[in-house]
Formats: structure tokens, sequence, C-alpha cells
């Protein structure tokens, strides 16, 4: 069973991205932050109890990535510059909200183009293995991602490898405005890896669930060097991204799934099992606040890029110096 | 604390969005994340959530309206007691749809070190045409007759150049027309200046010229004023006295009537302007003063303190300045009556254009025994007709009464 | 109206029309699609005509081809022209390739939707205009639609044509407002003259020519010249008559597309016009192209990053001063 100062770092990554992307949600429509942005409200314990209990593995990750982002370490501040365009970003302001990378910390970041960055972790984990690595790789995806064809392409080459690949599906119900019973013929997506390897389907909407499947499951692809696979159950709470109204789904499911919102439970759950107590999560929630703040703050202050930066970061040294 | 709602950018691609329908009324509390207001973007209507928990206390965008984001479009007080006093002070009209005006404009260009080309360079239309006239361009370009690079047109200019003379090549500059054209016409092989005005006669062709800036604005200006609503008073007045007593121009006693009348009529020193009326305290009178092909309405500030000895030499003034081209911003602001005189060119009567910002302007004739015809212009908005009416008739009695003036 | 109500006009009335005729994709039905293009059509043709399906590009082509091999008139939909890179197989060797390499007898009447283009911060993967890899394909018409009109009558030229079509729209152009102007006689395989003039020629469509025609009278009062304006509403057939004609008349020619400029579809332009036309050049001729950079998130690098009317028009007076004008 996991430790209190885990619990704790839960509870404070949880908030913090639920802060976060309220508050990004406030600066969009501002004017502060533009283009595509997907928010993760509902689906912070899937992404901070995956992350933590992945420890320091190879992560690839969706465009809905924000708290997978600040889960893994990267700053609230270089985040938010980021969705603000502006220099200081994690990516210089040349990515947004769908680009976000960190390979320093492992973390090779979102993707805009949808299923795209499960070959990348079969690939990666190739390499792990080739190398001598025992860590395993990470890879998130959505409902949607599991009726294209490079998901099951992805699957088989993992089994047919034996690769260290943890698939971690994030089944929200809905690819943009189509439900997901409207778009996959087998409803039970974790059914659809079966065939392939080990998978089940685990309430995303519950830290300790999600902590305690994504521990087991990383045991098992580092100790067997094979694939495994997770379906968590998740929502999110907002539509598809800014510009998407969100009036497909109804009022009573969006009550259903408010009443098991994550951060709320971890709270409840964190008191009545004794490992935080009142004090602490005012003391967390306070802190978070400000971190936002500062977070905002720094980013409204810093600087954009520099005209020239539209040519930097194309090429290595060596073929920047051979273009002209 | 007041929070201020604001168009919310919507989609990715939204410039402005259009109030649907308000969720909420002025005065009731609204919770953060509850529906305020449905808005519709250039994807969808959206239900807009509050940010901010709160009174409702102003809506500033009705129903129907567009609005470019970022606009104000309601204010909420977060602290609830304040909602209260807040509902009654906020009047804030939201920002005014400013008309997006892309001006391009041309930056100079760096110069750039590039390597000269050989004589002989020429655009390939440029060989061909040379190739059928029989020009040698790497000759003409090694004498200098030709550029480098040389293009079509220098091959046609120097093959049909030929056959002008040096004073029809600077007409044929000055009406833009080019040698060939007017060549393929004439067909003549000594083309004179004569011949090429005969054939901008033949072909009617018009001499194209840019106005000055100081026409620009002219131009501008009449423009504008021709938005206002005018009406006309025409009436004679009798100033045999004053043409007697020369002792001033007929414009200087003009001035000082029209300054002291105007002084007991707030009307003629106010102007409209952007939905306010300006009354100005004293009587500022401009002149229109023509320049060659430029017009100048300079000032004359505190006509009914200054004497009539005092108004000429403003007067003869500004004329030097505005002749020298020398009027400052200060010459020529704040006149709400203005003064245009043709009758010394002997024009018995006419009407003019009221300047901008100002609300009168009088149109002097000549005098015809001793009696001139004055049209007056007015601005509708600012002074109805009884109130020109009696204006005018007071100065008519102001110019009996000069008679008394030494 | 708006651009993409004119779409959805040709779409509504060919469906109305012919029964063959359905529409497929990702969110097209029950949600009206993701820039509304095909909103109300599901409520009114059904689910039957209207096919939601899965984020599956690949096989909405290939499903769209057995379609039509089947005797259907399908309009695929792909939401943005960045995910129609995962279909490449099924538009370049199964959709271009069927009619030739059946001798003929295969016929694939059918529509390949798609929206290109750098919309507003949508960063390197969702902000591309990858024209170029349709056009070299053989067997393949690509048709473009620069406004209310060409996508009204140009839309539904493309679902009555035997053949398969890439249909490109802008995502700008969407929620544009403008009109159909009536024109029974709209052949989308002849270039427009939108605009008249003896000096230089300049060809452009999609969002770039509404760029190109805001930069027009700047660069024609400052060069003291005439422009004549050529709108494409297909890009190969390319209508190379028509531009041939003005070139002719004008001796200069510039292209303003917004894909970066190395191998673009503005290349093969120019290509054609020296190769055909060189005796008549007095300039060399101008493309005006995006950077070869991937589109940046940033919105000034962005702007830096593609054509606009500041920057057409700054280039075409340099390039003319420069070239005798």
């Amino acid at each position: 069973m996991m430790g209190k100062s885990i619990v704790e770092r839960a509870y404070y990554l949880m908030k913090l991205g639920r802060v976060f992307e309220e508050r990004a949600k406030e600066e969009y429509m501002k004017g502060n932050i533009s283009g595509f942005l997907h928010l993760a409200i509902g689906e912070e314990a899937v992404h901070v109890g995956a992350t933590l209990a992945f420890g320091k593995g190879d992560i690839f990750v969706h465009y809905r990535e924000h708290v997978w982002a600040l889960a893994r370490g990267i700053s609230p501040k270089s985040l938010m510059a980021e969705l603000f365009g502006k220099k200081t970003g994690v990516s210089k302001g040349k990515g947004g909200s769908m680009h976000l990378y960190e390979p320093l910390l492992n973390f090779y970041g979102g993707n805009a183009i949808v299923g795209a960055q499960i070959p990348h972790a079969v690939g990666a984990a190739y390499a792990r293995k080739y190398l001598g690595h025992t860590e395993g790789v990470l890879v998130a995806f959505g409902d949607g991602a599991t009726n294209a064809g490079n998901y099951y392409e992805s699957l088989n080459m993992a089994a047919l490898w034996e690769l260290p690949v943890l698939f971690v599906n994030e089944n929200n119900l809905y690819a943009i405005g189509t439900r997901i019973d409207r778009a996959s013929a087998v409803k039970e997506l974790y059914k659809k890896a079966k065939e392939f390897m080990p998978a089940e389907r685990v309430d995303g909407m519950d830290f300790f669930q999600v902590y305690d499947a994504v521990s087991r499951a990383k045991e098992y692809i580092e100790r067997e060097g094979k694939p495994y696979y997770i379906e968590f159950l998740t929502y999110r709470y907002e539509p598809h991204s800014m510009s998407d109204p969100g009036d497909y789904r109804s009022p009573r499911e969006l009550k259903v799934f408010h009443d098991k919102d994550p951060v709320e439970f971890l709270k409840r759950e964190g008191i009545k099992r004794g490992l935080f107590d009142e004090n602490f999560v005012k003391e967390i929630d306070e802190r978070v606040e400000e971190e936002i703040e500062e977070a905002v703050k720094f980013a409204l202050e810093s600087p954009e890029p520099e005209d020239s930066e539209l040519f930097t970061d194309i090429f290595c040294e060596v073929c920047t110096d051979v273009v002209p | 604390m007041e929070y201020k709602v604001v168009m919310p950018q919507l989609t990715d691609t939204m410039e402005e969005g259009k109030i649907v329908r308000w969720l909420k009324k002025e005065g009731e509390i609204v919770k953060k994340d509850e529906p305020l207001v449905e808005i519709e973007s250039d994807k969808a209507v959206m239900e807009v959530p509050s940010m901010k928990e709160g009174v409702l206390v102003k809506i500033l965008a009705e129903e129907g309206e567009e609005l470019p984001v970022g606009a104000p479009i309601a204010v909420i007080e977060t602290e609830v007691e304040k909602a209260q006093i807040t509902a009654k002070k906020v009047e804030e009209k939201p920002a005014e749809k400013e008309e997006k005006k892309e001006e391009i404009k041309i930056p100079q260009k760096k110069p750039e070190k590039k390597e000269a080309l050989p004589e002989g360079t020429a655009s390939p239309s440029a060989k061909k045409t040379a190739a059928q006239l029989g020009v040698n361009i790497k000759k003409l370009q090694e004498e200098g007759k030709l550029p480098v690079p040389a293009h079509e047109k220098d091959i046609k200019s120097y093959f049909y150049s030929r056959f002008f003379t040096k004073s029809a090549l600077e007409l044929l500059q000055r009406y833009g027309l080019s040698p060939e054209e007017v060549y393929q016409s004439v067909k003549k092989e000594r083309i004179d200046k004569k011949a090429v005005e005969k054939y901008i006669k033949e072909k009617n062709i018009p001499e194209i010229s840019a106005p000055s800036d100081i026409q620009r604005i002219l131009i501008k200006n009449l423009s504008k004023s021709t938005q206002i609503p005018v009406y006309h008073i025409t009436h004679p007045f009798d100033v045999k006295y004053l043409l007697e007593k020369k002792d001033y121009t007929l414009t200087t006693y003009l001035i000082k009537v029209f300054g002291d009348v105007m002084y007991n009529y707030p009307e003629l020193r106010t102007i409209y302007k952007e939905d306010s009326f300006y009354t100005y305290p004293t009587s500022n009178i401009s002149v229109a003063i023509a320049v060659d092909n430029e017009l100048f309405n300079p000032t004359i500030k505190n006509v009914e303190d200054k004497t009539l000895k005092e108004i000429y030499e403003k007067l003869q003034e500004i004329k030097e300045k505005a002749k020298n081209r020398n009027l400052s911003v200060e010459d020529i602001q704040g006149a709400t009556f203005s003064i245009s005189n043709l009758g010394m060119f002997g024009i018995k009567q006419f009407d003019a254009v009221i300047p901008p910002f100002h609300s009168g302007i009088a149109a002097v004739g000549t005098a015809v025994e001793g009696v001139i015809t004055i049209t007056f212009t007015f601005d509708h908005r600012v002074i109805n007709g009884a109130q020109a009416a009696q204006f005018v008739i007071d100065v008519e009695k102001k110019i009996q009464a000069m008679r008394s003036l030494k | 109206m708006l651009y993409r109500e004119a779409l959805n006009r040709a779409l509504d009335e060919m469906m109305e029309k012919d029964e063959t005729v359905v529409v497929l994709g990702e969110d097209v039905g029950f949600y009206g699609g993701n820039y509304r293009v095909t909103e109300g059509l599901y409520a009114k043709y059904g689910e039957k005509r209207v096919i939601d399906t899965p984020i599956a590009e690949n096989s909405i082509v290939g499903n769209a081809i057995g379609m039509a091999l089947g005797g259907l008139r399908p309009v695929a939909e792909i939401m943005t022209v960045n995910f129609i890179l995962i279909a490449m197989d099924q538009i370049v060797n199964q959709m271009a390739k069927l009619r030739y390499m059946s001798g003929g007898k295969i016929e694939l009447p059918m529509v390949v939707r798609t929206p290109q283009g750098v919309s507003k911060q949508l960063a390197a993967q969702h902000s591309q205009s990858l024209e170029r890899f349709f056009t070299s394909v053989p067997g393949l018409i690509t048709m473009v639609a620069s406004d209310a009109t060409a996508a009204y009558y140009g839309l539904k030229k493309a679902i009555e044509l035997d053949d398969p079509v890439i249909f490109l729209e802008h995502e700008l152009l969407y929620p544009m407002k403008m009109e159909i102007k009536k024109r029974e006689n709209f052949d989308p395989f002849r270039a427009d003259i939108v605009k008249e003039g003896k000096d230089i020629t300049v060809v452009s469509y999609l969002k770039m020519l509404h760029d190109t025609l805001k930069a027009v009278p700047v660069f024609e009062k400052e060069l003291n010249v005439s422009v004549e304006v050529i709108n494409l509403h297909s890009l190969n057939p390319l209508d190379m008559e028509t531009i041939a004609n003005s070139v002719k008349k004008t001796k200069r020619f510039v292209v303003v597309t917004e894909e970066p400029k190395t191998g673009s579809f503005a290349a093969e332009v120019v290509s054609k016009v020296s190769e055909e036309l060189f005796y008549h050049l007095d300039a060399p001729p101008l493309r005006i192209c995006g950077e070869d950079v991937p589109t940046p998130y940033n919105r000034k690098l962005e702007l830096l990053s593609i054509p606009t009317p500041e920057k057409i028009a700054q280039q075409i007076v340099y390039w003319g001063r420069e070239h005798g004008i």
C-alpha cells in the first residue's frame, strides 16, 4: 500500500492541475491564451495517479496533457508561459497547449494527431530494451484512438516483440462529440487489447485504484518485459476544447460524474483514512492558488519570443550551417 | 470588487461574438461556473459560465448585440454588500466597435549588396523586343543609353524616343504617355511638341496630379462637412456708411459686428461633436483665405473684446502667415463661426460650406449700390431657424449702429 | 451567408437531388461537423446518409472508395488536412490510380473535402497547407474554394464528376460573410479573372486570394501599375490558358500561396510559366509563400511565418522596383 507522503503529493498535484486548468480557461476567455485548449478537469486522478505510480519511466501522452505535464514535474510557470506563447514557455512559445516536452523528465509530450504517440511509445520501449534498460514506457490515449489503425498496429507489435509498454486508455466516453458506443463496436474497450496482452478496466475517478493498478502493471511489464493494458473509466467535465459547446451530454450524466469528482473524492478519502487532515488541505489549497497566481503573473510579464526564433530549432547546428 | 465580464474568446478563430440571451438579470446573484450568458461564436451557440461569484450589477451589452472579443459586456460585484451601491454607479458603455482599418505601409528596403550584372543582361521579353526592333542591347548598355538589366519598357522607350524632340518627350512624361503609343498613332519620323499636343487634345488625355497634403485635408474636411444638416438664410445689408468710412476693410467691420452679436448668442458659439455640444466662452471667428489651390481657415479669437484696429491687424497677420504657410495649430483652432468674402471679386451672391467643427458661415457678396447680400449657412443641429433669424436681424441692427462708431 | 453555409447548401441540394450522395466523416452527423459544414444534414437525411465514423482517416477514405465502387457518390470529410496524411495510402495508391490500373473499367465518383491552412495559434500539427501533396499525384483532381460562389458551385460540380476530387477549403474562410453569386455555368476548371489589369499578373486562391486583394490597391499605387488578379478553382488540372493569356499581356508573374515555399505548388506554377512563357517575361516570376518552418504557436511568430497583406504588398513593391517597374 502507498505511503502517506504519496497521497499528500497526489492531492497537491491534482489540486494544482485543477486550479491551473480553471485559470487557463479564464485566461483563454480573456484572450491571453489562444488556439486549441483541451482541459482535463475531471481526469486528474488518472493523470496524477499514473504518473506517480509509474516512477521515472518514459511517458508519452495526448493533447489533453497539462496535468500529465505538471505531475511529471514541469513547473506551472513554464507551462502557463507556454500557453501564453511566451519565450519562457516550456517549448519557447512555439508549441502551445498540445506540444509540451521535457526529455530531462522523460516526458515526450503531447500529440495533436489522435493516436500518433502510440507507435512512438512502442519504439521507445524497443530502444529501452535493446539498450538494456529495465524501465518500461507508459503511453496514454483516449477512447477515440482505440478505433484508429495505429492503435492496433502498436498493440500487435508490442505484444509480438515483447516490449515493456503500459497502455493507458483514458476512456472519457467521447471523441469530441461522438459517444464511444456510436464509434466503437466493442463497448468495453479493454477487450480490444485482451487478445494481445493482459488487460483490465479500472475506476479512473479513484486515485487509490489508479495508483494501485499502475503500480502492479509497472511491476509486471518490467518483470516480464511484456506489455500491459489498463482502461480507466473517467470523464472530462469540460467540453472537448474551448470551441466545443459540449451540448451533446445530458445533465444527468454530468451530475453522475460530478458526484464522483476525483479531487473531492481524494480529499474526502484522505481525511477519512487519516492520511492528511483538513489543515493540510487548507494549506495546500492556498499554496496552489498562490502558485497559479504567480504562474499567470510570470506568463503575463514574460517576453514574446524574438522574431529570429521563427527560424531556430528547425535543424541541428550542422544542418543549420548548410541551410541558407 | 468589481469584476468586468468581457466578450469571451470561445474559439480559435473568433473575433466577435453575439449576445444571444442573458441567463441572469441585473441584481441577481450568480455563482462561479453558473451559466451567465449565451453567446454565439463563429462555431456554435455556447453557454458561458461566470468566472466569479457575486451580484450581476450591470449588463452592458444587449441581446442581439455583436461585440469584439475583449469588449466589456457586464459587471459583477464580488462583494455582495457593495452591490447595491454599485448598481447605480456603473454606467459604462461597451466599447464602440472600432472599424478595423488595416493601413498597409511599405517600409524602406534595406540596401543590399548586389553583384553588378554584365552588359548584355536583359529580360527575355526585352531581348525579344530588341531583336524585333533591331536594337543592340549590349552596345547601348556600354554607352550608358540603356540600364542593366534592361526591360522591355527600356528598349521600346529607347527605340521610339528617337522619333521625338526633347520638348515632346518632356510632354510625354508629364502626361504619362509612352513614346510607343504616340508613335504608333502619329507614325512620323520626327514628332515635335506640337504633334504631341495635338495627340493629347485629340485623345482627350487628362494630366494627372496628386493633391497636396493641405488639399488632402481640405478634401477630407469638405466631405465631412457635407454630412452636416444645413439651411441657408439670405439677407441684404445696407453698408453704405461703412464703405464710405474707408478706415478699415469691409471684412474687418463685419468680423467685429458678427463677434459682438455672437457674444449674445451662445448657439453661435457652440459646435456639435460626437454626441456633445461644445459652447465656447468667447466669439471666435475664422476667415476663409485662399492661397493658390489651397484654402486656410485661420481664427481670430475674442472678437468681442477687440477693437477694429486690432481685428484689422490680426487679419493682416494671419493672411501673411497663410501666404507663407506657417500658421500654427493655435491659429486654426477654436472658431465656431466663419466668414467667406467673395464680394471682393465682384460676386454678388453665393453660399458657402460650413468648415468642420463650425456651426455657421457667412458668405459675403459684393456691394451693389451700397447694399451687400450675405448668405448664412447654419448647422441645424445647433441653431434653429428662429434663433438664426433673430441673429441676422441683430446683425443688421448692429451694422446700423456702426454709424455711431468712431 | 457564411462561406461554410454555402458548402452546406451545396451538400444539401445534392443530397436532396440524388439519394446516392452520402456524407461520412468524424463528427459530421449527430454533432453537426466540427466546422458546422454538415449542420442539419443528419436531422434531415438520417444516419444512413450522414455517417459518423470512428477516428480512422485511412478507412474513411478507403470506405468512401468502396462506396463509390458500390454505386454511391460519397463525400468524405476529413476534419482538417493535417489528419489526411493518415489517409495518404488510400488517396495516392488507391483512389488516384484505380481508373488507370483497371484500364478505365473502374470509376470513382467521390469527393474528399478538407480544410487547410493556418488558422490562429493551432501550432505546427494543425496549421498546414498541403496542396502540393495532392497536385503531384496523377489521377487526382484538386479543387479549391476561395469564396462562397466557388464553394457552392464548385462542390456541386465535384460531386457530379465521375472522378475522385480532393476539395480543399480554408479554416479561416468558414466564418467569413460572403454571398453566392449566381453563376449557373460555373466551370471549376476555368480560372476567374477577379480583377483586370495590364502590368502584373497575380495568381492566388483560398485565404491568400483575399489577402492579395487587400494588398492590391497598395502596391498598385506604390508602383503606379495595374494588376490582374486570377483566382484558381482547380489546382490540377490547372487553367494555364487563362494564366498564359494574362502573362502575355502583363509580362510579369506573381503567385501567392500560404504553403512553405520549398517544393510548393507555387513552384509548379512558376515552372509552367517559365517553360511556356519564357520569352514573354520581362521580370523573373515571383513566389510569395510561407516560410520554410513548422508553424509556431506564438501569434507573432505565426504571422511572420505566412504571407499577410502587408508582406504581399511589400514583396511585390521590392520585386517590381528591382525589375524595371
